[in-house]
């Protein structure tokens, strides 16, 4: 508590939903809690999914009220665009220095309309779609992302390129659009930080085996997310890329493991809801699984799986799994435990890779002075006790940064992370 | 009084205006009953539109407000603060979605300006039979009581006490600690569990505001998230304490599944088959056997078995921690008896999460087995256990060992039951805990204010169980706040003492356990601090006694005729 009698601020690093739950905690004990995003949107990975197991319930429903409570908290400072630079301070009095990007559209004006995209004249691949669709330079990542406020790409952006344009300033009725918007430099004082930055999918291109971006039709998990999303690429049909719908498709699980030295924990059961969703979405499509060792823990798992495997999905437990190509389709070369080979055509491959912290996490590691794993995931203090504490005082990890984890496990963690700051930081 | 309707619609730039014609819609609605004015704006929602429909309601003495433009996602709330500033009770107020629900999906401009001249209609309709809601409070008490002192109920004790939040820690053993206590190793770092929980102990004993309670059992828990009463019964002492708490969490840990009701194991009828627990319990330093892995007749065994999944198929899930403490065992062995030949038999191995593997791949260098074996049993032979398993392609094969260790399915702990039925809390048909939601609120129960973490709720292990617990301490930190008072949800049902029948319809369909039954008066009454508003009561009531304010049938049908005349 400060001299005024006010408790003191807390930072929270990452937007997805383990960011947005321990900022909902703080914020609505009373704290001001700044959030801060590097990318446009909040949701993180979990607005990617089009369905989450192992209710199949549709993701964006699932959060949106989540977002909507944070966009909406008075106590909470979204700061999007935004990175941490530098952290200096202990426990109870940190002070941290944020950069943040201009996103050259005033959110105070701006009422989502999406007027300035038609007219942008340029055309990049959309990152959040995987690539599997086209983006302008101003824009927002998929219909329905929060806050529905565009941002301008400025690498791609012809007036950034010295170029007269201007179209999508015309094409404003609201003048939100300000190309003098400037970069800026925060300095805010807070008593603890929680990290929640997530994490991303291991690049299946980096075994060769699988024929990941070689082949047409072999898709990485991500990938089918999006394609399986309604507000995707695709409006959520499943198509190769000839445009038919495929009849035979195999989930490889366990993409990376061997290489990243663990098990992603979540991937057996994504393997499965997509095997769900295909079923339901293409009722004669013929869908085998090959895995190495089923990790389906806990209470709700094992029922799901049965289900699944009732609906006439095949699984086969192998060692090894290679695609080729062959004629117009796909093959699956694989070894069974005892030894024996065989092969598989099919039309569509889908391959399931373990989990990796996010992109820029050994600097965040470095500004933060916090330990890692040899894979790059925050180390908590004490491993058999609980995740969510560091090596730092007041610095606390939640989520997929610590390590491969479910929804529910990363809500958890992030409700701890905020327990233990609510408790620790009088 | 008269009413006085304002109706402004909202053009939102030419989002809305483009395809609907707004001056067509105010002439529709402006002759319309009680409607005292109607006006247009390029963005009400702009500081300027929002003045604008202020100075309006206060120049025409409005006393009802309809405003047509975006989704009440959006701006009902940006809306209901205009009513209130301008001296409208924000509940008489009704927003019309006239941009995603007609401009937007409407192709057509002259079907667009129809739909929405109809949705207009409606809510003039609708928002004449609003009435004034007003914001409730309630005062709430920041004590908790943990129902459970195991790990997770000590852990979360620790981190909700404090000077002015009483935490009341209730353990129906003689002393706290839980299964953690006969840990002589926890995984992965090999330490004690006996010597953290000490540790822990130490630091509760030194916390004043923790009152511990032990050979203690909850009677009963009465109330509502803010205000449960509680009393509890010190069995050594026959003396019952009542007190007062705003929250409640149950920590009440696991039992292990009876390997007795399949005997092909042979536990119980053979010597040297152990189950988990009871083999932790040898290897605790001050146990049966001061910490020696011994056989019945006396000597250390030479080869052991470790049989996972046990009661898996029967109770139809994994139970998620049984491999890795599998792990740990081969290492006490190893660490005890180096020449000892361990062998596991398994059917799925699930070591996730960025360090499990790695622990396993240590294990298994240090000498382990491991058998896939889809099927196994254990039968006695002269000089021991004989072990025969079945691998997937069906071959089969048979090892003679001196000791086998079953690792039974987690189950929920026996009083389970008798907390569900206390505290109305739901169970799923495994016999765990339900969450509030599965994956966006995992410590929290469906009652609100009860909170369920570590192995109650489901298989998880020690750093898990802890995490939650502290999950369930940031829920109860950010919620109840000393000094604070509960803002109350202001939508709520009501139930009308002359119309309800008593028939309990009600009860059974409220999903938040906020109606109960009044038996003097024969009647349903409604919680008003646990009621969420979501009308099922008021869906389900024969007799029309239930209704939700806000949405009363009355509001209800004078909308939908509207739309459908």
């Amino acid at each position: 508590m400060n001299a005024k009698g006010q408790k003191a601020p807390v930072l929270v690093i990452g937007a997805g939903i383990a960011g947005i739950e321990a900022s909902l905690l703080l914020a609505n004990s009373g704290r001001k809690v700044y959030l801060v995003e590097k990318t446009s949107y909040i949701g993180g990975n979990v607005i990617k999914l089009e369905e989450v197991f192992p209710s199949m319930e549709c993701a964006t429903c699932l959060i949106t009220p989540k977002q909507e409570e944070l966009l909406q908290n008075q106590n909470i400072e979204l700061l999007r665009l935004s990175q941490v630079e530098t952290v200096s301070g202990s426990f109870g009095d940190f002070t941290v220095k944020i950069k943040k990007k201009a996103s050259y559209v005033d959110s105070a004006n701006c009422i989502g309309c999406s007027a300035c995209f038609d007219p942008c004249s340029v055309e990049v691949d959309n990152e959040f779609e995987e690539r599997l669709a086209k983006r302008k330079a101003i824009y927002i990542p998929c219909t329905g992302a929060l806050p529905s406020i565009p941002v301008i790409d400025t690498e791609n952006c012809l007036r950034f390129k010295s170029h007269e344009c201007q179209a999508c300033q015309e094409a404003c009725m609201f003048e939100a659009i300000d190309f003098n918007q400037q970069d800026e430099e925060l300095q805010v004082k807070v008593g603890a930080i929680v990290v929640a930055t997530g994490f991303k999918p291991f690049d299946a291109g980096e075994i060769t085996q699988y024929g990941y971006k070689k082949f047409d039709n072999v898709y990485s998990g991500m990938e089918v997310e999006r394609i399986c999303a309604s507000n995707g690429p695709t409006q959520g049909q499943i198509l190769l890329k000839n445009g038919q719908q495929p009849k035979s498709v195999a989930i490889i699980h366990c993409v990376g493991r061997e290489e990243k030295g663990y098990c992603s924990s979540v991937c057996c059961m994504a393997s499965l809801k997509l095997s769900h969703f295909m079923k339901k979405k293409l009722h004669e499509v013929k869908i085998t699984q090959f895995y190495s060792d089923l990790s389906i823990p806990g209470k709700a798992y094992q029922k799901f799986y049965e289900e699944v495997k009732e609906s006439g999905v095949d699984f086969i437990r192998v060692t090894v799994a290679e695609v080729s190509q062959s004629g117009k389709g796909l093959s699956i070369k694989y070894k069974t435990e005892d030894g024996k080979e065989s092969t598989l055509a099919v039309d569509m491959v889908i391959l399931n890779p373990a989990l990796e912290p996010a992109a820029d996490s050994a600097k965040l590691a470095e500004i933060l002075n916090i330990p890692q794993s040899e894979d790059g995931f925050f180390s908590e203090k004490e491993p058999d006790l609980t995740s969510v504490a560091t090596a730092q005082d007041g610095i606390y990890i939640a989520g997929c940064a610590q390590g491969p984890k479910d929804i529910a496990e990363t809500v958890a963690e992030a409700e701890a992370a905020a327990g233990r700051v609510l408790s620790l930081l009088r | 009084m008269a009413k006085k309707i304002g109706v402004y619609v909202c053009e939102c730039g030419t989002n809305i205006a483009e395809k609907v014609d707004i001056d067509k819609v105010i002439t529709a609605v402006s002759p319309l009953k009680d409607v005292e004015v109607v006006g247009k704006h390029k963005l009400p929602c702009s500081e300027a539109g929002k003045e604008a429909i202020k100075q309006s309601i206060e120049e025409h003495g409005v006393t009802h407000v309809v405003v047509a433009g975006c989704s009440p996602k959006q701006h009902e709330l940006t809306f209901m603060n205009v009513c209130e500033q301008a001296g409208v009770n924000p509940y008489l107020f009704q927003l019309v979605n006239i941009r995603e629900q007609c401009a937007w999906v409407t192709p057509n401009g002259e079907e667009a300006t129809d739909k929405a001249i109809r949705q207009i209609k409606a809510a003039i309709s609708r928002v004449r039979y609003h009435t004034a809601l007003e914001k409730k409070e309630a005062e709430c008490n920041p004590d908790v009581l943990v129902i459970g002192g195991g790990i997770a109920g000590v852990k979360t004790s620790q981190l909700l006490a404090a000077p002015d939040r009483k935490v009341y820690l209730v353990e129906k053993a003689s002393s706290l600690g839980g299964k953690v206590r006969r840990f002589e190793k926890l995984f992965i770092n090999m330490e004690s569990g006996s010597a953290l929980i000490e540790q822990e102990l130490q630091s509760l004993q030194g916390n004043e505001n923790i009152e511990v309670l032990t050979e203690s059992e909850v009677e009963q828990v009465l109330g509502f998230l803010g205000n449960f009463e509680v009393k509890v019964v010190k069995k050594a002492e026959d003396k019952e304490l009542n007190f007062n708490v705003g929250a409640v969490i149950l920590a009440t840990g696991f039992d292990l599944f009876d390997p007795k009701g399949l005997p092909q194991y042979g536990y119980g009828k053979l010597d040297d088959v152990y189950t988990s627990l009871e083999f932790e319990e040898m290897n605790i330093s001050d146990g049966t056997t001061d910490g020696k892995i011994l056989l019945k007749n006396g000597n250390p065994p030479e080869s052991v078995a470790i049989i996972h999944c046990v009661g898996r198929e029967e109770r139809g899930y994994c139970s998620k921690v049984c491999c890795m403490y599998s792990l740990k065992f081969d290492r006490m062995l190893k660490s005890q008896l180096p020449a000892a030949k361990v062998s596991h038999f398994y059917s799925e191995l699930c070591v996730p999460g960025k360090s499990y593997q790695k622990f396993y791949e240590d294990t298994k260098g240090m000498g382990a087995r491991f058998i896939r074996s889809a099927k196994t049993e254990v039968t006695s032979n002269q000089k021991g256990l004989t072990v025969t398993y079945e691998t997937e392609t069906e071959s089969k094969g048979d090892l003679v060992v001196d000791m086998a260790i079953l690792l039974p399915a987690m189950e929920t702990s026996s009083d389970a039951q008798k907390f569900a039925e206390m505290l109305n809390v739901p169970r799923d048909e495994k016999g765990f805990f339900v969450e509030e939601h599965q994956l966006l609120s995992p410590v929290a129960s469906a009652m609100e204010g009860i909170f369920v973490v570590g192995c109650a709720r489901g298989p998880q292990n020690v750093a898990e169980s802890i995490v939650q617990a502290e999950a369930a301490a940031g829920k109860i930190l950010s919620a109840l706040v000393p000094g604070r008072k509960l803002e109350l949800e202001v939508k709520t049902s009501e139930i009308s003492e002359t119309f309800c029948t008593g028939c309990k319809t009600c009860i059974d369909v409220c999903p938040y356990g906020a109606i109960t039954f009044e038996e003097r008066r024969r009647i349903s009454v409604v919680n008003g601090v646990l009621c969420h508003g979501c009308g099922s009561c008021a869906a389900a009531c024969p007799s029309g006694a239930a209704k939700l304010k806000h949405f009363t049938f009355p509001q209800l049908y004078q909308e939908l005729e509207a739309v459908l005349r």
